[in-house]
């Protein structure tokens, strides 16, 4: 059985070279509320301080057996650097992630990154949340993301005013994507240098049922491929919703690897796809994992479901909701890394 | 002069081809021209917004283009709307609409508010991010027959679960309407809400599909 640690199997993965056990991993959200509550944390506070984060994560994915952590785990670090005030819902006895509420800026045209955004707002404590997990935790691999450049404009802008944009300020919307672009690369490169193991590229805002193929093509799929030319492997690229159509683009990006959610078939996928890309998704992340009305054999029958249909690591499709059905959860991860012990289509067994 | 189909072709082809001020214009010589204001509405931008649904259904439309036949609908129905003579005595149907705390989207929501505005509904628009506890209070202030809500993200529409509970629990006549990327009609079921809309996408969708059934309605009553 189990002869890697989740990290050597994470990397080889990310490699395609042949591993023990198809590991349980993801490139986005896998903070969990059993392992914030074990690291003694409210969640509100564990997106503002280095030891928050690296603990509440390492305490997810061991008491859950997750194949690595992740982080940050909002998508607000970015527009918060850039002059946007967060809220961060301290006094909801929900569980809501830090938004934006009001932004700066009301038009295409203000848009500035500042030359020092690495030093500003909450950028500066994921270097040292790194360095906590790599210490505390070496056996765990620590992805990392950023948003992509249409999905990150929405948090600095009124998402409509790029939608419209894409028809009526065509060279407005692309100067945008340009500034977030270059960005995203500057962050990701960050992230690498302060040693996250893997980082994925998630643009969610951008699948064929939001915009066209055709506008995926000439404003999304060239800034997509500049930023993973310019980061380090292993990369990812994920895009949640209708993805079929976008699958053939997405796989030209130049990342190692390609992931997908729920409203993707991963059968259909795998084909468009081939043997050979590396194809990971797509757990439901509410009903298998939280719905306290599904029963725990449904979980089991999503996960096998899912590998039987061609993934190379079973991988929630999206942020998993912290308030998890534990008994699911980790039934889903068991099954992962029990039925997970043939070879997937592009990665070998040991 | 132009003749009452001809003006209601040229509303229909505005909404469809997204262009604001044909739209106004148009709006502006059926009011002009002493036509019913309703029928232009309905028969007019509501009828291109059907088709506009149909190319959405079909992808040849995409959510920017929606949203910009959305924008010269509006047009048209701020110069016609305030023509509609009011209905003696009776008192018009209401919703309550926003998106939940926690979400600070409202594309989605904004579309499905769009089929209310064309109904002649008034609509009590609570914005985005809107605490659980507004969406209440505001049904029971207003008594309003419906409370439609949306969610963008998966760690939000939780949310709605207690705000449907809440609603229901005091007043369990209103109807619910759920939309939002993440809320499947599974979940929508599961939280007891009476109607769901799948996405922004298909909260276009099924707006427009509540449009189409308005105007069906209208026909026979006619």
């Amino acid at each position: 059985m189990a002869e890697l640690t989740p990290k050597e199997r994470v990397m080889r993965l990310l490699r395609k070279e042949p591993i023990d056990i198809m590991p349980f991993f993801s490139g986005m959200g896998m903070v969990v509320m059993p392992g914030i509550e074990k690291a003694g944390f409210n969640f509100p506070t564990i997106h503002t301080s280095a030891e928050r984060m690296a603990m509440s994560a390492i305490e997810s994915a061991r008491l859950m057996n997750f194949d690595c952590v992740v982080i940050p785990y909002d998508m607000t670090m970015e527009s918060e650097a850039m002059g946007n005030t967060i809220s961060l819902y301290a006094e909801s006895e929900d569980i809501l992630y830090p938004t934006i509420p009001n932004k700066i800026w009301s038009t295409l045209d203000e848009v500035v990154v500042p030359d020092d955004i690495l030093e500003r707002g909450r950028l500066p404590i994921l270097k040292d949340a790194i360095k906590i997990i790599k210490e505390v935790a070496p056996e765990l691999p620590i992805g990392c993301w950023q948003l992509g450049p249409f999905t990150q404009s929405g948090q600095i802008l009124e998402l409509d005013l790029m939608l419209k944009g894409v028809f009526k300020q065509k060279e407005k919307v692309g100067e945008v994507l340009d500034l977030m672009t270059d960005m995203i690369i500057k962050i990701g490169n960050y992230l690498q240098e302060s040693g996250c193991d893997y980082i994925v590229l998630r643009e969610p805002g951008v699948a064929a049922d939001l915009l066209s193929p055709k506008t995926f093509k000439e404003f999304i799929q060239p800034r997509l491929t500049k930023i993973l030319n310019a980061w380090k492997s292993p990369k990812l690229l994920h895009i949640c919703g209708q993805t079929l159509p976008l699958l053939p683009m997405m796989a030209e990006c130049g990342a190692d690897g390609i992931t997908v959610d729920i409203k993707c078939d991963v059968r259909k996928g795998r084909e468009i796809l081939g043997p050979d890309v590396l194809f990971m998704g797509n757990i439901d992340t509410y009903t298998m994992t939280c719905d306290p009305k599904t029963p725990v054999q449904t979980s089991i029958d999503h996960i096998k479901d899912m590998i039987d249909g061609g993934v190379d690591a079973v991988m929630p499709g999206c942020d998993l909701w912290p308030d998890i059905k534990e008994e699911n959860m980790k039934a889903c991860v068991d099954t992962c890394h029990e039925y997970g012990t043939k070879p997937s289509p592009a990665v070998g067994r040991l | 002069m132009a003749t009452q189909e001809e003006l209601l072709a040229k509303l229909k082809e505005s909404v469809i081809e997204y262009q604001d001020d044909v739209c106004k214009e148009a709006s502006q010589q059926w009011i002009d021209e002493g036509y019913v204001a309703l029928d232009g509405i309905m028969d007019g931008l509501a009828a291109g917004m059907e088709v506009v649904g149909d190319l959405y259904d079909k992808n040849e439309y995409f959510v920017p283009e929606v949203l910009m036949c959305a924008d010269a609908l509006y047009g048209g129905l701020d110069i016609l709307r305030p023509h509609v003579p009011e209905e003696g005595g009776k008192v018009k149907a209401q919703v309550v609409i926003g998106s939940i705390q926690g979400d600070v989207h409202d594309i989605g929501k904004n579309l499905v508010k769009m089929m209310f505005d064309v109904a002649g509904w008034d609509v009590h628009d609570l914005g985005r991010d809107v605490p659980l506890e507004n969406f209440v209070s505001e049904q029971l202030k207003t008594d309003s027959e419906v409370v439609a809500m949306s969610a963008m993200m998966t760690t939000t529409m939780l949310g709605m679960k207690k705000v449907i509970n809440m609603i229901k629990e005091k007043n369990p006549d209103v109807a619910i309407m759920l939309g939002g990327a993440p809320v499947t009609k599974d979940v929508a079921n599961l939280f007891g809400a009476d109607g769901y809309a799948e996405s922004a996408g298909n909260a276009v969708s099924e707006g427009i599909k509540m449009i189409a059934r308005l105007r069906e309605m209208r026909s026979k009553e006619k």
